[in-house]
């Protein structure tokens, strides 16, 4: 009688206590072992870092690497949450640039990687780093650069008589006008996801302001010039045309056949706005499961009378960092990444631009090296307008936006919202 | 009838303790430890906690990495008054009270209804009542998803109108019909259980009832005013409560639905999804946890009015204080006996 209520403590002492040591799967205390966290979590990318890992490993005797692929919009969350406790965060993990980095570095949670990285591999990420620095130091290993521009469909740019890609504002309205006349939805924008729509925004404002209010207005979050605003009422433009798909406020960026991604796949739509990872997006949505026969790639429009440097490019700049407590054989692990093989590989797995300037070369896409020319012709890339600012003024950014598209917003309120915003966090 | 089981079997057991008073008395007191401690930790680790980091970090202008006191900047109340002052936050209150009101207005007489409908004896009720309940039983997310796609403005449910010559509005985007899409949602959804929860009431009431009033000559719909509805007001009034308190968190269906920047737009965001949005989505941990001390003590007041006011006469003796059980019965006994006084005169 006496045991069993023994055992029964135990056992409920026991389960308390385990449910206590759930949570953990962090970085480890040993020397050998590397916790890596990245957000490919199926296909050619989530194969390329397990190889990638595989052949690391096979190179270091005794070396583990232990990989968690995190769902992208689950990432940042996760990531603040693990790094709480530097000893129980990632070794190595992605980091996206922008506002977020510079708070984990002001929170020492970046290793700073100047002396760390290789001077050969200095030399062939060459500006590709930018987006990795801060205060003229290196917080993390860039393995790809992603700029943006306008995707669209051949076969209905042909259908609706258009021969030449649109290179201003007016031919691109142009354009939309006669793909509307001939009964094809002009653009997809994925509204539901906020960022989609943003981004024609932040091109417009790119445009539209001059180089120097642009880095200023970023640097100060102060967005009180009047390019601002002229930015959101050559959206409404736009939108009040009607030349965005059917139900685009409801429309998701990427997810299934009715994403606006979708729409451009299945020749639903004409045009989507999107970084260099759309032709791999595409594929997946496409009926046969193959890659877009008929796609298109243009820069985004210049704007007559816009203040904004010729052909400047914004995008996504993907890099990896490092956790300060991470063990030293980390530093050889991102060092790795730069390699010319990987690079490569990398530039095929994630059908997007490579980082290194010799795997940059190596890329025969057609609209993919367009971009890589526009990239060594323009001044460095921008980074897009929410990662830079910060999800706090990034989000309401996006808010915006939407609210303008739907129509209970104005351009004012844009520039309304990001101030409140501040006012938060 | 159980309770008298109960008492009957406790009272050996009580005899057996009278023998050895110490030693049952510490095993009592470790039996109860023991039992109640995974509760306690459980609860005390995921509610009072949470609860108090909530309050700390709520003082602060905070984005979530080290502690406040070092990576913050103390902000005192501000960050309760920005959230008092945003229009959106506002909205959002008032979005999820429309959800409280809604849902009751609309869930509590269908439930009665179909809980009647299934209480009758007809061929296929077994599969009738499964088929009610299904919708509560599945997920959430793939509620969610189904709906969205069906709910699309080029989705299946404008795609079937346009046969029968309507061109379907947006359902879910246009401000004037989101809310009212909501609702609909949400108490297909939830149907099942309060009519689960009102076919058990009705189960309880004694079949006795029927039969005298049969012979009293009342008819089916009497009986169910009369007889029915009365005495499920209990199950009623915590069904009530239940469906209030979820209704209060309500954040699942309208964030994967509408997402978190449409449902502003569209007028569906709740309490829950503005947190979310504006806390952790926006990286403003101490801001979030603000808005979420503001929830929660919106909910405890909810609850407790809710509680003193309507539901302390089915929780009596359970959680009500024994002093005011004690007032009340005496107050009844008083009543009675001037009824009784008066019935003499």
């Amino acid at each position: 009688m006496k045991f069993k209520r023994i055992l029964a403590a135990g056992v409920s002492a026991a389960a308390v206590l385990g449910m206590a040591a759930c949570g953990g799967g962090g970085s480890s205390a040993d020397d050998n072992t590397i916790v890596f966290w990245h957000n490919a979590t199926s296909g050619d990318g989530r194969q390329y870092w397990e190889d990638f890992a595989a052949e690391f490993e096979s190179e270091h005797e005794g070396v583990t690497v232990q990989i968690e692929a995190i769902q992208n919009e689950d990432f940042e969350g996760k990531l603040t949450t693990a790094m709480q406790d530097l000893s129980s965060g990632p070794d190595v993990f992605m980091a996206l640039g922008g506002q977020k980095d510079r708070d984990m570095i002001a929170a020492g949670q970046m290793m700073d990687l100047t002396d760390k990285i290789t001077d050969e591999n200095k030399e062939k990420l060459g500006s590709s780093l930018d987006s990795a620095t801060y205060d003229g130091k290196i917080y993390g290993m860039p393995t790809t650069v992603q700029p943006g521009g306008i995707w669209y469909s051949k076969d209905l740019f042909a259908q609706a008589g258009i021969t030449e890609a649109p290179t201003t504002w007016e031919e691109l309205i142009d354009a939309c006008q006669k793909l509307k006349d001939a009964g094809i939805d002009p653009i997809a924008v994925g509204a539901k996801d906020a960022w989609p729509a943003a981004h024609w925004y932040y091109w417009l404002s790119l445009r539209i302001c001059s180089p120097d209010v642009y880095e200023e207005s970023m640097a100060n979050k102060d967005f009180s010039a009047e390019c601002w605003t002229a930015a959101g009422e050559k959206l409404q433009e736009l939108n009040d045309a009607g030349y965005f798909n059917e139900g685009y406020l409801t429309t998701t960026a990427q997810q299934g056949a009715s994403s606006s991604a979708g729409l451009l796949a299945n020749h639903k739509a004409a045009m989507e706005l999107m970084g260099t990872w759309e032709p791999g997006v595409l594929k997946d949505l496409t009926p046969d499961k193959q890659p877009m026969a008929d796609l298109g790639f243009f820069a985004f429009p210049s704007v007559e009378g816009g203040e904004g440097e010729e052909g400047a490019l914004m995008g996504a700049a993907t890099g990896f960092g490092v956790n300060p407590e991470a063990p030293d054989i980390a530093i050889e692990f991102i060092n790795k990444m730069a390699e010319k093989e990987w690079q490569d590989k990398y530039a095929t797995a994630f059908s997007t631009i490579p980082a290194t300037t010799e795997s940059q070369a190596d890329v025969t896409d057609e609209s993919l090296a367009m971009l890589i020319t526009a990239l060594n012709e323009s001044d460095g890339m921008k980074l897009w307008m929410d990662t830079s600012l910060g999800a706090n003024i990034g989000n309401a950014l996006n808010t915006g936006v939407v609210n303008l598209l739907s129509g209970t917003g104005t351009p004012e309120d844009i520039v309304k919202a990001m101030n409140d915003a501040a006012a938060k966090g | 009838m159980t309770s008298a089981i109960q008492a009957e079997a406790a009272r050996p057991r009580s005899a057996k303790k009278e023998k050895k008073p110490s030693s049952g008395k510490l095993q009592r007191n470790l039996e109860i430890l023991v039992l109640a401690a995974p509760a306690i930790i459980v609860f005390v680790g995921f509610v009072i906690l949470p609860l108090i980091l909530g309050f700390y970090y709520g003082f602060y202008r905070w984005k979530g990495f080290g502690m406040p006191s070092e990576t913050g900047e103390f902000a005192g109340i501000d960050n309760y008054i920005t959230a008092f002052k945003d229009p959106t936050f506002q909205a959002a209150i008032g979005h999820t009270f429309i959800v409280v009101v809604g849902s009751l207005v609309i869930q509590a007489p269908i439930a009665i209804l179909f809980a009647l409908l299934l209480n009758q004896k007809f061929k296929g009720r077994g599969l009738v009542r499964t088929l009610i309940f299904v919708p509560y039983v599945i997920s959430e997310v793939i509620v969610g998803t189904g709906w969205s796609l069906l709910l699309q403005k080029t989705g299946a449910v404008n795609e079937l109108l346009s046969y029968i010559g309507i061109d379907g509005p947006d359902w879910l985007a246009d401000p004037k019909i989101a809310m009212i899409t909501l609702l609909v949602i949400i108490s297909w959804k939830y149907i099942g259980f309060a009519v689960i929860l009102m076919l058990a009431g009705m189960q309880s009431i004694p079949e006795e009832l029927y039969e005298a009033a049969k012979v009293d000559g009342a008819g089916f719909w009497q009986m169910q005013w009369s007889i029915t509805l009365p005495l499920l007001a209990p199950t009623l009034r915590i069904w009530v409560f239940l469906s209030m308190i979820g209704s209060l968190q309500l954040f699942d269906l309208v964030n994967i639905i509408w997402g978190s920047y449409i449902s502003e737009t569209a007028g569906v965001s709740t309490m829950a999804t503005y947190m979310v949005r504006n806390g952790r989505d926006s990286g403003n941990y101490g801001y979030g946890s603000a808005v979420a001390i503001i929830i929660f003590i919106i909910s405890l007041v909810v609850a407790l009015v809710y509680q003193k006011f309507v539901l302390n006469r089915d929780l009596e003796g359970a959680l009500t204080e024994e002093k005011q059980a004690k007032k009340r019965a005496a107050k009844r006994a008083k009543e009675a006996q001037r009824l009784a006084a008066s019935e003499v005169k």
